[in-house]
C-alpha cells in the first residue's frame, strides 16, 4: 500500500502539539532532555520537544507495560469484590524513533498472542504513535545494521525532518484523522519524497558500530556456543543489576503481587516489570532456584534475543538501540559486541534445538488476569504439611481440565499460586488440588475453612494426551507433590468406565517420609483394582514412624516392576517429580529398553501468568506454563535447561 | 475480627529518625491502630506495657546494658523487626569500629573520669542480628514509610514481608535517573539493596549503601567498574564506611 505523505512546516507542528495540549482530550508525550540525556515524559509545551535526540533512557514501553501497574481492585472485608482497572486514557507519544517503533511491534507479538494481554491491548489502541526518523545516532546503537534504523509500518505518522518542514507519512486512518482534524498540510512533491529518501540513507551511514552477524544467523551461532565458557567468563563481571532489561524495548517480562492499604480494607493487585539477570527471577515458593548460576541467567538473555524468541515468532529481539550498551556498567550486555565476540569463534559442537513447537489451546476468552470467583467446599489435611481441598467454581461450570493441567489459586491480599489439578476430569463444578504450605499463598490457603472464596485462573497448561495411552500399558512414577497431578490421570485410568481402554497399569510412588505420603486412600484403592500392580517406597523413616514398606529412593522400586508382564515397546511411562527425580529415573528407564518417545514428563517451574507472556517458567525457549508442563521425552531432552 | 496484634517500638543507640518516620505517618496512623494495637512507643505515647508479639527496635548494640535489654526484649516478643540502618546493618554507628572503643570515649569525653559508670562501658557497635536471632527487616537510613507499611501489613495478614533482593540499579533504572557513573560520580547502588526506591540518586545523590551491600565490594564485577570508571579500591572502601563498616557477608536474605 502507497503510504500518503503530507508536509507541515515545523511551525505548524508545534502548533498543532500545542493545540492537542490545550484540547486535554490526549495525554500528550514526547521526546525532552534531561540533562544530556533524554526522555519520554508529558509535555507541558511543544518547545520541551527534542526530537533531533539520538536515543532515551528508557524506551516507550513503558506507556504500554508500565513500570507499576494496577490490574485490579479487591476488598478484603466482602470477598471476592474484585474490579479490574483498565487504563484508558488516550495518550499521543511524539517522537518514536523506528527501532523502538519495531520493538513495539514485537511487543504486541508476545502479548497479543492469545489469550490477548486485554490492559496491554487497551493501551494500544488508545495511544496515537508519531514516529520520527533519527536525526542524531546515539554511539552506542548498531541499529543500522540491523535495519531498524528505518520502518514502513508500525507508526500513525511518522515525522522526517527537511530543514524548515516535517514530511509526514501516514501510516494509519488514526493518523490521517488526526493530521486533517488539528493541522494544515500540503500533499509532498516527488522532490520532497524523494529527499525523505535521502535522508534515510544518510542515517545508515552514520551508525560507526555494527553488526557483524546477519539477524537470520544470530540463532545458529548461539546454539552452537551454548556450551561455550564465554559465557562463565564474560557473566564474571555481570553485577546483576537487570539494567540490560530494563532499559531494553524488547524486554517484557512481568511480576505480579497484591497489595493492601493499611487498614486492610482493600488492596491492589499489581504487574510491575521483572528482569531474568535477576536471581529470584525463576525461584519458586519452595525456594528452588532455576538457573541459578550467573551465567545461566545471562546467557539467557542473549538466547533469547537470537534464539528462543526468533524461534517462535521469527524476529531477533533486538532492535540495537544501544540502551543496554550504555547501562551497563562493566559493559558486557550489548548485543553488538557479544555476537561479533561470538562469531569470532569457531562453531563449538551443536547443543541441539532450544525450542520446541508445542500446539496449545489457550482460547482467547475474557480477561486473562482476573481470576473467577470460587468456593471452598472442602478443606482436608492429609499430612502435617498437605491439606486438600475442593473447590467449586462459583457459576457452578465445571472446571473443564485435562489431567496434568493447572489452575492458579488467588487469595486476595496475599497473591496466587499454581496448583496442579488432583482430581480427575469429571463434569461437577468441582474439583480437588493438593496445597502444601511452603509461601505465604499456601500458608493462608491451608488456614482458610470451607465456605472461603478463592479466584481461580485456569484450566492452564497442556495436559495429558489420555487418548495417546489407550490400548497402552502405563507405568506411572512420581515423587513427592508429583502425585498431585497423577492421581487426576490414574484415577482417570482407572476409572471403571475407561479401565478396558488401557492395558497394564503399574503404580510407583515415592515420598519422603510416611507422613509424607500424599492420597493414602486412593493408594489403597490402586492396591485392589485388578491387574494393578502398585508400590510405595519412602527416602527414609524415624524411628516413630509406622512404616513396614520399602525404603529407599523411587528407582528402588524399578526392580520390584512385574516385567514378565511388560512389553517395553507398548509401554508409556508418566514420571512428574522433583527437579532433581528425572535424571535418575530416565536412566532406569532407557535401561529398561523404555524408548524415549514412550516416556511422558510434568516438569515444575515459576509458574506466574500462566499464559505465556511473564517469562518466569521458561525452560530455554519453552514456555512451560503453556506450553507444557506435560512434554514427551524425546522433544524437551534437546533443552539443555531441562534437566540440568 | 481476630485478636489484634500488640506491637513495641523500642530504640537503642541511634537519632531515632526511623521511629520519626513512623510518627510521621500522620493521619494513617489511625489506620495503624485499627490493625495493630501500640503498646509501647517512647517517642510517641508515655504508656508501656510488657506484653507484646511484635518488638520493632531501632538502634545498635553499644554495650553490655543493652545486650541485656535487646535479649529481655527478644524474650518477651514472638517476632522482632530490626528498624533502620543502626539496627539492620549497624550503620553509622559502625564507623567507630575503625577504632577501639576506649580510643573512642578519649576523643570523645577526653579525660572525663567514666571507669566503672555501665553507660560508658562501650564495646564494639553491633548490629541487632549479632546479639538475638532478627526474623524481619526494615532497611534504610532512613527507613522508608512505605515499605515499613508494607511489613507492618504483611505481619498483620500473618505474611513473610518480601523486600527486594535485588540492587538500587532497577528502581533507578525504572526512574529513568541519568546514571551516577556517567555523571562522573560514585555509587554504592550496584551492590545496595533496592527497596529506596532509588531516592538518593533520583534526587542526584549517589547511593550510600544505607540498606546494606548485597555483593561484595572486593567481587570482579565491582573491580571492574571502578576501573573502567578510574576509581580506586580505596574510594569504595571509604564510601563503604558510611553504613558498611566491617561488614563482611552480604546476605540477601535478611
Amino acid at each position: 500500500m502507497k503510504q500518503a505523505v503530507k508536509i507541515i512546516t515545523k511551525k505548524d507542528f508545534l502548533t498543532l502539539v500545542n493545540t492537542l495540549l490545550q484540547n486535554k482530550t490526549y495525554d500528550v508525550v514526547g521526546v525532552k532532555a534531561k540533562g544530556k540525556r533524554y526522555v519520554f515524559d508529558t509535555l507541558n509545551d511543544a518547545d520541551e520537544l527534542s526530537l533531533d535526540y539520538d536515543v532515551t533512557i528508557l524506551p516507550p514501553k513503558k506507556y504500554f507495560l508500565p513500570q507499576y501497574e494496577q490490574l485490579m481492585k479487591f476488598s478484603l472485608e466482602k470477598p471476592f469484590e474484585v474490579k479490574e482497572t483498565i487504563d484508558d486514557q488516550p495518550r499521543i507519544i511524539i517522537g518514536v524513533h523506528p527501532y523502538d517503533i519495531i520493538a513495539l511491534q514485537q511487543t504486541d507479538t508476545q502479548y497479543l498472542d492469545p489469550p490477548k494481554d486485554d490492559f496491554y491491548k487497551k493501551r494500544r489502541d488508545n495511544t496515537i504513535v508519531i514516529g520520527v526518523d533519527i536525526q542524531n545516532v546515539s554511539e552506542r546503537s548498531f541499529a543500522g545494521s540491523m535495519k531498524t534504523h528505518v520502518t514502513e509500518t508500525g507508526f500513525d505518522l511518522l515525522l522526517t525532518d527537511l530543514g524548515a518542514t516535517y514530511a509526514v507519512t501516514v501510516g494509519t486512518e488514526k493518523g490521517s484523522t488526526l493530521l486533517k482534524k488539528y493541522a494544515t498540510t500540503k500533499d509532498a512533491t516527488s522532490a520532497e519524497i524523494k529527499k525523505i529518501k535521502d535522508v534515510r540513507d544518510n542515517i545508515a551511514k552514520k551508525y560507526k558500530k555494527k553488526v557483524k552477524v546477519d539477524k537470520k544467523d544470530w540463532s545458529s551461532i548461539l546454539v552452537a556456543n551454548y556450551a561455550n565458557s564465554f559465557w562463565e567468563e564474560r557473566s564474571d563481571f555481570c553485577m546483576e543489576c537487570s539494567s540490560c532489561t530494563v532499559v531494553c524495548p524488547t524486554c517484557f517480562c512481568y511480576d505480579v503481587h497484591d497489595e493492601v492499604s493499611l487498614n486492610l480494607k482493600n488492596g491492589q493487585r499489581i504487574r510491575t516489570w521483572d528482569g531474568c539477570m535477576l536471581r529470584g527471577f525463576t525461584k519458586l515458593g519452595s525456594g528452588e532456584v532455576f538457573r541459578e548460576e550467573p551465567k545461566e541467567r545471562y546467557r539467557h538473555r542473549f538466547y533469547r534475543k537470537g534464539n528462543y524468541l526468533p524461534e517462535r515468532f521469527g524476529f531477533v529481539a533486538c532492535v540495537g538501540c544501544g540502551r543496554c550498551g550504555i547501562a551497563c556498567l562493566p559493559d558486557i550486555a550489548d548485543p553488538c559486541d557479544v555476537m561479533n565476540e561470538l562469531a569470532s569463534f569457531g562453531h563449538e559442537e551443536d547443543t541441539g534445538r532450544f525450542f520446541i513447537k508445542q500446539k496449545t489451546d489457550a482460547a482467547e476468552k475474557g480477561i486473562i488476569h482476573i481470576p473467577r470467583s470460587a468456593t471452598i467446599k472442602r478443606a482436608e489435611a492429609r499430612s502435617e504439611i498437605d491439606t486438600l481441598f475442593e473447590i467449586e467454581l462459583d457459576d457452578k461450570k465445571p472446571l473443564g481440565h485435562a489431567p496434568g493441567q493447572f489452575v492458579e489459586v488467588s487469595v486476595f491480599g496475599y497473591g496466587e499460586a499454581p496448583f496442579g489439578v488432583s482430581s480427575p476430569p469429571i463434569d461437577t463444578p468441582s474439583f480437588e488440588i493438593m496445597v502444601r504450605k511452603v509461601g505465604n499463598v499456601t500458608s493462608k490457603l491451608v488456614s482458610m475453612k470451607p465456605g472461603d472464596k478463592v479466584g481461580i485462573r485456569g484450566p492452564l497448561g497442556n495436559g495429558f494426551d489420555v487418548k495417546a495411552l489407550e490400548g497402552k500399558n502405563i507405568l506411572f512414577t512420581s515423587g513427592g507433590t508429583g502425585m498431585v497431578p497423577m492421581r487426576s490421570l490414574i484415577n482417570y485410568v482407572l476409572d471403571k468406565k475407561n479401565r478396558g481402554k488401557f492395558k497394564e497399569i503399574t503404580i510407583l510412588y515415592g515420598a519422603k517420609r510416611p507422613k509424607e505420603i500424599l492420597f493414602m486412600s486412593d493408594v489403597d484403592q490402586w492396591k485392589k483394582v485388578e491387574n494393578v500392580q502398585c508400590e510405595l517406597t519412602v527416602d527414609k523413616c524415624d524411628a516413630n514412624e509406622c512404616w513396614d514398606g520399602c525404603i529407599g529412593l523411587i528407582t528402588t522400586l524399578f526392580p520390584k516392576v512385574r516385567m514378565d508382564k511388560f512389553d517395553s515397546q507398548n509401554t508409556i511411562v508418566v514420571v512428574i517429580g522433583p527437579p532433581v527425580m528425572y535424571k535418575f529415573v530416565i536412566q532406569c528407564l532407557r535401561t529398561m529398553g523404555i524408548p524415549e518417545e514412550n516416556i511422558i514428563v510434568s516438569l515444575e517451574r515459576r509458574m506466574k501468568c500462566g499464559v505465556g507472556k511473564c517469562g518466569h517458567c521458561q525452560i530455554n525457549g519453552v514456555y512451560v506454563c503453556k506450553e507444557g508442563p506435560v512434554f514427551n521425552y524425546k522433544e524437551i531432552k534437546t533443552l539443555p535447561e531441562a534437566f540440568e | 475480627m481476630k485478636q489484634k496484634l500488640r506491637v513495641a517500638v523500642f530504640d537503642f543507640a541511634d537519632c531515632e529518625g526511623c521511629e520519626l518516620e513512623i510518627a510521621n505517618l500522620e493521619e494513617e496512623i489511625l489506620d495503624l491502630i485499627e490493625i495493630v494495637d501500640i503498646v509501647s512507643f517512647r517517642e510517641v505515647m508515655k504508656e508501656h506495657s510488657d506484653t507484646y508479639d511484635i518488638a520493632i527496635v531501632e538502634g545498635s548494640i553499644m554495650r553490655p546494658m543493652d545486650e541485656r535489654r535487646l535479649r529481655s526484649i527478644r524474650s518477651k516478643a514472638k517476632i522482632l523487626v530490626a528498624l533502620g540502618a543502626c539496627a539492620t546493618i549497624g550503620g553509622v554507628n559502625k564507623i567507630r569500629n575503625q577504632w577501639m572503643p576506649d580510643e573512642v570515649l578519649h576523643e570523645v569525653y577526653g579525660n572525663a573520669d567514666v571507669k566503672g559508670n555501665e553507660l560508658f562501658d562501650v564495646f564494639k557497635t553491633k548490629a541487632l542480628k549479632e546479639v538475638v536471632p532478627v526474623d524481619y527487616y526494615i532497611h534504610g537510613c532512613p527507613i522508608d514509610r512505605d515499605e515499613f507499611k508494607h511489613v507492618i501489613t504483611a505481619l498483620a495478614l500473618g505474611k513473610k514481608p518480601e523486600i527486594p533482593t535485588y540492587p538500587v540499579c532497577v528502581e533507578c533504572k525504572k526512574n529513568e535517573n541519568i546514571c551516577q557513573f556517567e555523571l562522573g560520580k560514585f555509587c554504592l547502588g550496584p551492590i545496595t539493596r533496592a527497596g529506596c526506591k532509588a531516592i538518593c540518586p533520583t534526587h542526584n545523590s549517589p547511593c550510600e549503601g544505607c540498606r546494606g551491600l548485597i555483593k561484595k565490594a572486593e567481587a570482579d564485577c565491582v573491580k571492574e567498574v571502578l576501573e573502567r570508571y578510574k576509581l580506586s579500591y580505596e574510594d569504595i572502601r571509604r564510601r563503604c564506611t558510611m553504613y558498611n563498616y566491617g561488614r563482611e557477608e552480604c546476605s540477601v536474605d535478611e
